[in-house]
């Protein structure tokens, strides 16, 4: 018998999981639905509709990563916990597959969302930045800064979905710190002087992202080197984020598939 | 410490949940070929033993050899010889039964090219073949036993160690199961049955282990059993009810 890459079965079972479940296919209806009503604002709201090209691009730049780090954070909350909560845990790790094989596939099924996502969105954004030479630089860096963000945020609630193993909980603690990082890009420009929320900007993904996605589209300024001070803060944000999830998974090694409650 | 004969080997196996002992210096030798039946009253440690002969859970302290495998050192390779069905009876409801045995052939490592028929052949042995293709949600809860059996032995295990097999089921898919776990022990596997069903336990069983309050009370054939509780109706309900009784624990 031949044991290896069992992380491409977790992942195949999640994907169809998600695509028999309509679970999926529901976030992607509501996603779709967002966007055009967006897009319906934009083009219709008197104050809206005036809005120069390269802020249209950029709010809707913001509006994708937006909804879907939400979505993602929401799909990825029970992606583990529903292994637990259904009594499917101890079945899957009495076969010979490794924890690391696991979490991957999961993340895999996670980051396939994101790419699902990213593909309904597409559309919209084609039609957003129409004519504009800054469609290109719209695509690239809306996948690449969207893909980095969502790994720190999926291996967190991973961490998180391991420590707690319960779904409600899971989510609550997931979207209060999504709240808290999105709180940054809600600052006023006053409010954004003071030194301590200067700070904070600095090391939050999500102001990271917007910053970057403002620097680019509305500040044309289009190359890596531009833009690498807020692509290293997500890098690092990643790489917290993962050692938080080696953290978990040793964690989780430590009190067994049962937790001893 | 290891006979040849033994393939499982549980030595001074303990587990406390805080400051309960659920499994105390459990020490066992279950033979290769044989059926040994575990009881115990609710609460006992029959679990508990399972999980950790398992490697689901972790012992405080004391080691398990499944297969002259030190379960601590090659979890891997002890899966890949156990079959188990565990307590907890999740399923992938929206899985068809075909699906649910591809998914685990594949984590075992089950070929590509004997996949499909495993599964069909294990689908026909539990009685779900014409099943195949609808989802586990449909089914009756003996339904999802005989499917939690087949997945057991989708890996071909040379051991099998079930939590209350027929749990759930009537007498006639008992009496199925009970001919398919006799017919898998004559074609050599090693069967460890946890049950609450004593003449099951008795029909089966070659040796017997009685578990209570965590600790291995007695061990043995009937007839031993009977010997220890010295006792003029020596059926396997009233052994079992004289050696889970406090006298009986304090005499064995």
């Amino acid at each position: 018998m031949e044991v290896k890459k069992m992380f491409k079965y977790i992942w195949k079972k999640e994907l169809q999981g998600e695509l028999y479940t309509w679970k999926s296919m529901l976030w992607l209806v509501i996603t779709s639905l967002l966007f055009s009503f967006t897009s319906y604002l934009l083009l219709t709201d008197r104050e809206l509709s005036l809005l120069d090209q390269t802020e249209l691009m950029l709010l809707l730049s913001q509006i994708i990563i937006v909804v879907a780090f939400l979505i993602i954070t929401i799909d990825a909350s029970s992606i583990i916990t529903a292994e637990f909560e259904n009594e499917t845990a101890e079945t899957i790790f009495l076969a010979p597959l490794s924890i690391k094989d696991f979490l991957l596939g999961k993340f895999l099924a996670s980051l396939t969302l994101w790419g699902l996502l990213f593909i309904v969105s597409f559309p919209y954004i084609i039609v957003a930045s129409s004519g504009s030479h800054l469609t290109t630089a719209f695509i690239g860096y809306t996948a690449l800064l969207g893909t980095l963000g969502i790994i720190g945020v999926v291996a967190f609630i991973f961490a998180i979905s391991l420590l707690l193993r319960s779904t409600k909980n899971t989510l609550t603690t997931s979207l209060i710190t999504l709240l808290v990082l999105a709180t940054p890009a809600l600052f006023s420009t006053t409010l954004k002087n003071n030194a301590l929320s200067q700070l904070f900007s600095q090391i939050d993904p999500i102001d990271n992202i917007f910053s970057s996605l403002d620097n680019v589209l509305v500040d044309y300024q289009t190359s890596l080197l531009q833009n690498w001070r807020f692509i290293l803060s997500l890098v690092m944000f990643c790489v917290l984020m993962l050692m938080f999830l080696v953290f978990a998974t040793r964690k989780f090694n430590e009190q067994g598939v049962i937790k001893n409650d | 410490m290891k006979k040849l004969t033994d393939i499982i080997v549980a030595e001074n196996l303990s587990k406390s949940y805080g400051d309960r002992k659920a499994v105390d210096a459990l020490t066992l030798h279950i033979q290769e070929g044989e059926i040994f039946g575990f009881l115990g009253p609710n609460g006992a440690g029959k679990t508990t033993t399972i999980r950790l002969l398992t490697g689901i859970l972790k012992p405080d302290q004391g080691e398990v050899v499944i297969d002259q495998r030190l379960l601590s050192q090659q979890k891997s390779e002890v899966a890949q010889v156990i079959g188990v069905i565990p307590e907890s009876r999740g399923f992938y409801n929206w899985m068809a039964a075909t699906e649910y045995l591809s998914f685990f052939a594949h984590l075992y490592g089950v070929k590509e090219d004997i996949l499909e028929e495993r599964v069909e052949a294990l689908l026909l042995q539990v009685g779900l073949l014409k099943r195949k293709h609808s989802t586990i949600g449909t089914f009756s809860l003996g339904m999802r036993q005989r499917l939690g059996l087949a997945r057991a032995l989708i890996n071909n295990p040379k051991i099998l160690l079930l939590d209350e097999p027929t749990l759930g089921l009537d007498p006639q898919g008992q009496e199925d199961i009970q001919q398919l776990l006799k017919k898998l022990n004559g074609e050599g596997v090693t069967i460890f049955l946890s049950s609450h069903l004593l003449n099951e336990v008795s029909n089966l069983c070659s040796r017997i282990g009685i578990i209570n309050k965590g600790k291995l009370v007695a061990e043995g054939t009937i007839d031993e059993l009977g010997k220890m509780a010295d006792l003029q109706d020596k059926t396997l309900t009233q052994i079992f009810l004289y050696l889970t009784s406090n006298g009986g624990e304090k005499d064995v």
